[in-house]
């Protein structure tokens, strides 16, 4: 079959009833490549030679290095039967890094090709790629695969032969049948439940229950399951070998099986002698003279016997291959006439899968129903749409659907416009322009020459190109489901969340309005720019697609991210999001070499976010950026795009950071060795003098009470503050966490209420404030915090964070936080004192976020410790005659306002003050100003005060998903043990052979994770890791032993694994600051030489 | 080029000379390398580990012991291990390689995480991340001193690195209140100092919140106080001036 011309392809397109959509899904390296080959190659746009070996839609380079496939690509193919197809072929990728991009491919076809290795059998991807053409609803058809290697790598004979092909269509069975069972439980288990809803709406149940009577084996009997399997009988099995061209399949009774009878006239040899009981037909007929074939050609290389197979088969050989010394390429040039595969495969295509005008409704509405909602809920107009669908006319009136599933990155020199021309075309164009140059002549004769060079090919094609050369321009690759899709027509682009109702209300009556649309939530008008027909690595330009088409979409990169809806009709509902089977989970930090490329990495990663359809980029708080991809593989894929394609520059990808809390706990009960440690005393002498060296510095001004309050001075002795650490219960640390925006607002309205001014606040977070503060109040009680929410003075670090400063000093009273909740009886009145701290009220807090903002342990944020100020002494140096100002603060309006400004005019001339008595000091004190000592020393007591309790650290922890089948049960578990994850629980999937294992897993331990329990279940487990919250590490960082049974067991230098401590130490050593490490373990053991030894 | 080694003589290598003068008399005592940093803040605790011997010499290089006499006279004891904990304090020491590669390395890692916290990309307004700041370090071929501090060092790598990357110090978040008759007359004055002025509002006093380089706080700050006579005043909002949460592309 020669080349199929555009326009023949073109004419094909009309037809939707002659059109297939399909996949080629399988695990990795059971040939979907090399399959899809034979089916270009008899198309004639490879040659059949190369076919197997070009993988000619495997066009990025590094498919061709690595040898697997990593994106989806489509074809369009021509096949002639008895009719005319148009086949759109997908190529889909094998490895479980690029099920994503399985996810695209599956979306917009119709039916899939599922290839499985006649060898390997049934293996994981090939699996999830059943379930998830099951889930999109589309129908397969299998392929079994490399039947050459049972012959020549197995060496079985054709009897062993059947009954392994027999056990991997069983196989695959089992699989779908899984599929089919779980989907009938699932489908009755929501039937229950809504029956179950109904009978408790209707209250006269009586009547109801009395025929409820559950009929167990029902679901599975009801559904018809018949159409469902994989069975030579029913034509949708095809045995083939890819590689050397041949396929057959069984049932179809027309040619091969006549070949077949002709075959076993001519050269059927020993097939008779070997009757032992009776032989099935399939292998008489077909197994035995496939494999004297290859034994003929490949094994004995008997040069008679293939010249009378090749003449009994009527096939013509050219003698350049019989007399190839590779016995395979005369036994390639022999299979593929005689048993071509690409017309088996595709004769079983056309037959088998349905083309788009079958699409059932079942599917249409599973499309079209996003989220919980129901497709009979969706508004009427919506629901009109599913009749377009079904009917797949390409009127011009019908509305217009299309399904985008993935953006892709061609380079805009390979647009088909950009492409430079052919000489055949540049010889029409320029026979265009000279009529356009003559007619323009005649028309108007004086300005000719100038203007007409306008018209010449040449120019505009220089024009035409961008100045900017290797630009990336984005295609979106797409399905027509209903309507024509024409050149430069503007669509609206519905986001996934865009609700149809919503659309309609607010959408004018008629669809014509394109300019005024107002602005609905999700939606956004973009016009198609260019259409394309898909070919491999090549595009081809089209004006107009027609539906049930495969196409490629140029000018949606502004509008869609990685996928979408478009459509003419606002009625129209999202489609379903993709189904991803792998979701991203391996992250790494992404930097450029040269840091002054920054914007580039920028530029490119964002592109990059574009045109995959499962990477994910960001860029964190710390000024990370992260990419998250699905595995290792598809790490270097992204990698090497941002290098070569997207960003074009030298980047550098490592371990994220991980992040840390600092906390402290309650004193422990019991030592390491779980004796209780109120028995015993202490023998801690390494202990004791760690302790004196870390805290006996600053003596004088620093006091440490055994209860742990701190009683800190500022250096020139004018203000003392004792600081207590407490730990918060784990709720309330929670419920601060959770509601860090309320915390946010509530200290806005507080500093504006400082000022004065009244805010509005909305009842509606006035409410939610109190509700908080109820909430608080619930959850900390008992003696120790009684009236603690009402002496709340701030939340830290910044202002809203997980950490509590307590208001405990005698005789201080500051407004309240909860002032806002009610405002009347705030007292306005303080004393002149208190007055006067208040000024420096800000110190104290500004001291206590810098303290939270970085921990004594490792310079990370704390989380969940309370610090309560205790007493808070000001000497009256520091706190001048206030008196002046007193009045003035009880005439002014809010009176806070003011004795805030004046308070810290009075700060200034308590520096004068000071200034005065010691006239040695220039300006001020040396020390600086006492807002500022006061806050260093704030910083400093709420540091010891930390300290001076057992600290520890706190893990960020992710929660995990893995699904696994039952034979990796064991090894998952083994991973999660190894990397300090636990199990939460674990249950079967109904109606599989799937488990759920639910485990928690620190952030720390997660670099590789993935990787690894793939690589260690081969796959059968794929998790999914998902932030959920932070965790005290139960061990002590600066634990040392300390009493007699902890030496007993440790030790003295407890040398054992502290994981805590690794985890600090990490920190630290990262952030430059000192880890308490010896440079040199053992100091006899360093060698220098000496010069003269 | 060995002439002649006895074969009785116990060569010391590996040496680090830790001396001490005290009551006019020089001491010396011998310990391993790369051990004393270690000692001194209390990494190694075994005494052991530090010392060659627990002798103290006069001269370690030529094996002059010190005599018990001198001994006892400086120290005021004769016990040799509680002389050489002294002189382990309060020696001056030998740094050796390892040692001051390692003090040398905490350094850089320092002051590339003080810069990194302090700074911000101008553009994006978010900080860049210390492997980031360490890289361009290198790049601009910086070398740390290991006499003076990191934060002064830190203010000097900021301005090195300007030339070579969009880097900026994080801006303080600043609010003004400037009393109504000076406001005008400050508020020429400060305009040099201030970055970006995000609200201002003038009824009674001027109020601004304003954007400023950390390093002209403290001049801010002292011209408002001398200026208005202690009665503007100047609170920190924030201190660095950053996008918050995390970004998706």
């Amino acid at each position: 079959m020669g080349h199929t011309s555009l326009d023949k392809i073109i004419a094909l397109q009309r037809n939707p009833a002659n059109i297939r959509n399909l996949c080629i899904l399988a695990h990795v390296d059971h040939g979907k490549t090399t399959l899809a080959d034979c089916l270009v190659a008899s198309n004639g746009i490879i040659s059949t030679r190369l076919a197997g070996k070009l993988r000619y839609l495997d066009s990025r380079e590094d498919e061709q290095i690595r040898g697997i496939t990593m994106k989806s690509s489509a074809i369009s193919l021509h096949y002639r039967n008895d009719q005319d197809y148009l086949l759109n072929l997908i190529d889909s990728p094998g490895h479980i890094d690029f099920s994503s991009e399985v996810s695209t491919a599956v979306r917009l076809c119709d039916g899939a090709i599922i290839v499985v290795d006649a060898v390997e059998g049934v293996c994981p991807q090939t699996q999830a790629v059943l379930r998830q053409a099951w889930l999109e609803n589309i129908r397969p058809v299998l392929v079994i695969n490399k039947i050459d290697r049972l012959i020549l790598e197995l060496k079985l004979t054709s009897q062993e032969a059947y009954s392994h092909l027999q056990k991997i269509l069983e196989q695959v069975n089992a699989v779908t049948g899984t599929l089919f069972t779980s989907k009938v439980m699932e489908e009755r288990a929501e039937k229950e439940k809504k029956e179950e809803e109904v009978e408790e709406e209707e209250k006269e149940s009586k009547i109801l229950s009395g025929d409820q009577v559950y009929d167990w084996s029902a679901g599975l009997e009801e559904a018809d399951d018949s159409q469902l399997y994989f069975s030579p009988d029913q034509g949708n099995v095809v045995f083939a070998s890819a590689i050397d061209g041949w396929g057959f399949r069984p049932a179809c009774r027309t040619r091969p099986l006549a070949d077949f009878g002709f075959a076993i006239k001519s050269f059927h040899i020993q097939a008779v002698e070997q009757v032992k009981g009776k032989k099935q037909l399939f292998v008489q007929l077909v197994l035995d003279n496939i494999w004297s074939l290859y034994d003929a050609v490949v094994t004995r290389r008997d040069k008679e016997k293939v010249e009378k197979v090749i003449a009994s088969l009527g096939v013509k050989v050219l003698a350049r291959d019989s007399r190839h010394s590779d016995p395979k390429v005369l036994l390639s040039a022999i299979c593929s006439q005689w048993l071509p595969l690409a017309q088996a495969v595709l004769s079983m295509v056309c037959e088998k899968l349905p083309s788009p005008i079958d699409m059932t409704a079942e599917r249409v509405e599973k499309l079209m129903s996003v989220g919980p909602r129901r497709f009979d809920s969706l508004p009427e107009q919506t629901q009109e749409l599913k009749r377009a669908f079904l009917q797949c006319s390409s009127g011009e009136n019908d509305p217009l659907i299309i399904f985008v599933s993935k953006m892709f990155a061609v380079d805009t020199k390979t647009l088909p416009q950009n492409r430079p021309l052919t000489q055949e075309e540049i010889a029409q164009r320029r026979e265009l322009a000279r009529q356009r140059h003559a007619d323009r002549m005649a028309a108007d004769q004086t300005a000719a020459e100038s203007r007409s060079q306008e018209g010449q090919p040449g120019l505009t094609l220089k024009d035409s190109q961008p100045e900017e050369e290797d630009q990336q321009t984005f295609v979106a690759f797409a399905r027509v489901y209903s309507g024509v899709a024409k050149k430069g027509r503007r669509v609206f682009v519905l986001g996934p969340k865009y609700d149809p109702a919503q659309g309609l209300s607010m959408m004018p009556e008629g669809s014509s309005a394109w300019d005024r649309v107002p602005a609905v939530p999700h939606l956004s008008i973009c016009s198609m720019d260019s259409l394309y027909l898909l070919m491999g690595r090549e595009l081809e330009e089209l004006d107009e697609v027609p539906v049930g088409n495969v196409l490629g979409i140029r000018g949606l990169e502004e509008c869609v991210l990685k996928s979408a809806t478009l459509s003419t009709s606002p009625a129209c509902p999202p489609f379903i999001p993709l189904n991803f089977e792998a979701t991203p989970i391996l992250r790494v930090a992404i930097e450029p070499k040269h840091p002054s490329e920054m914007p580039k990495l920028v530029r490119g990663m964002r592109l990059l976010n574009q045109a995959d359809p499962c990477a994910e980029v960001l860029i964190q708080e710390t000024g990370e950026h992260v990419l998250v991809t699905a595995g290792e593989v598809h790490l270097q894929r992204c990698l090497d795009d941002l290098r070569k394609r997207f960003a074009k520059i030298e980047i550098s990808a490592s371990k994220p950071i991980i992040p840390f809390r600092e906390t402290v706990v309650r004193p422990p009960k019991v030592d390491m060795v779980n004796e209780d440690l109120g028995k015993q005393h202490k023998v801690a002498i390494i202990h004791q003098v760690k302790e004196e060296a870390s805290q006996g510095r600053p003596s004088d001004t620093l006091h440490v009470d055994h209860s742990g309050l701190v009683t800190l001075t500022t250096p020139n002795r004018l203000a003392t503050v004792s600081v207590r650490a407490i730990p918060l219960p784990q709720e309330v640390t929670c419920l601060l966490e959770s509601s860090t925006e309320l915390i946010r607002t509530l200290e806005q309205v507080n500093m504006s209420l400082r000022e004065g001014k009244s805010l509005d606040i909305s009842p509606r977070t006035l409410e939610a404030i109190a509700g908080l503060k109820a909430q608080l109040e619930s959850l900390l009680q008992g003696r120790k915090w009684r009236n603690a929410v009402e002496h709340i003075w701030a939340f830290g670090p910044r202002r809203y964070g997980p950490n509590i400063l307590l208001n405990l000093v005698e005789g201080y009273q500051r407004p309240s936080l909860w002032q806002c909740l009610g405002r009347g009886d705030q007292s306005g009145e303080a004393g002149a004192q208190a007055a006067g701290m208040r000024d420096l009220d800000n110190s104290i807090v500004s001291g206590f976020q810098l303290a939270t903002l970085s921990g004594p342990m490792c310079e990370e944020p704390l989380m969940g410790v309370c610090f309560s100020v205790e007493r808070w002494d000001i000497q009256s140096a520091a706190l001048p005659q206030h008196q002046d100002s007193l009045k003035e603060d009880s005439i002014s309006h809010g009176a806070l306002t003011d004795s805030r400004v004046e308070g810290s005019s009075e700060t200034w001339t308590a520096g004068l003050c000071q200034a005065r008595r010691r006239p040695q000091a220039a300006s001020a004190d040396c020390y600086g100003p006492v807002s500022g000592q006061l806050i260093a020393a704030m910083k400093e007591a709420c540091r010891h005060a930390f300290q001076a309790q057992p600290q520890r650290l706190m893990a960020a922890i992710y929660t995990c998903e893995i699904m696994a089948t039952a034979e990796v049960l064991g090894r998952v578990y083994g991973v999660l043990g190894k990397r300090e994850g636990r199990v939460l629980h674990e249950e079967m999937k109904e109606g599989t052979d799937m488990f759920i294992i639910k485990a928690v897993l620190p952030v720390a331990e997660s670099f590789g994770f993935a990787d690894e329990i793939r690589k260690r279940t081969s796959g059968l487990a794929s998790p999914q890791l998902v932030f959920s919250h932070w965790e005290v590490i139960s061990s002590d960082p600066c634990w040392v032993p300390t009493t007699e049974e902890e030496y007993l067991h440790f030790g003295e230098k407890a040398d054992s694994a502290n994981q805590a401590l690794k985890y600090m130490n990490a920190v630290r050593r990262r952030k430059g600051l000192y880890v308490e490490e010896k440079i040199v373990e053992h100091a006899e053991k360093q060698r220098t030489l000496g010069k003269n030894k | 080029m060995s002439i002649f080694t006895p074969t009785n003589q116990i060569r010391l290598t590996n040496v680090a000379v830790v001396r001490m003068k005290k009551g006019g008399k020089r001491f010396e005592i011998a310990c391993y390398k790369n051990k004393v940093m270690n000692w001194r803040a209390g990494a190694e605790k075994d005494l052991d580990e530090v010392l060659q011997t627990s002798s103290v010499f006069v001269n370690v290089s030529k094996g002059q012991v010190a005599k018990k006499d001198d001994l006892t006279k400086c120290f005021g004891t004769d016990d040799l291990t509680e002389i050489c904990k002294q002189i382990l304090a309060k020696g001056e020491l030998q740094v050796s390689d390892k040692e001051r590669q390692s003090q040398l390395e905490t350094m850089f890692r320092d002051i590339a995480t003080i810069v990194a916290e302090k700074c911000v990309n101008p553009e994006t307004k978010r900080p860049y991340t210390v492997n980031l700041i360490e890289q361009a370090m290198k790049d601009i071929h910086y070398s740390v001193k290991a006499n003076k501090s990191t934060k002064q060092q830190a203010l000097e790598v900021i301005r090195q690195l300007k030339e070579s990357m969009e880097i900026q110090r994080a801006h303080m978040r600043l609010r003004l209140v400037l009393p109504a008759k000076e406001a005008k007359r400050l508020k020429e004055k400060l305009k040099t100092l201030l970055q970006v002025v995000e609200s201002e509002d003038f009824d009674e006093e001027l109020e601004m919140v304003c954007l400023v380089d950390p390093g002209c706080f403290r001049e801010i700050d002292e011209l408002i106080r001398c200026e208005t006579k202690g009665r503007g005043t100047l609170e920190v909002l924030s201190l660095k001036d950053v996008e918050e949460g995390d970004e998706k592309f």
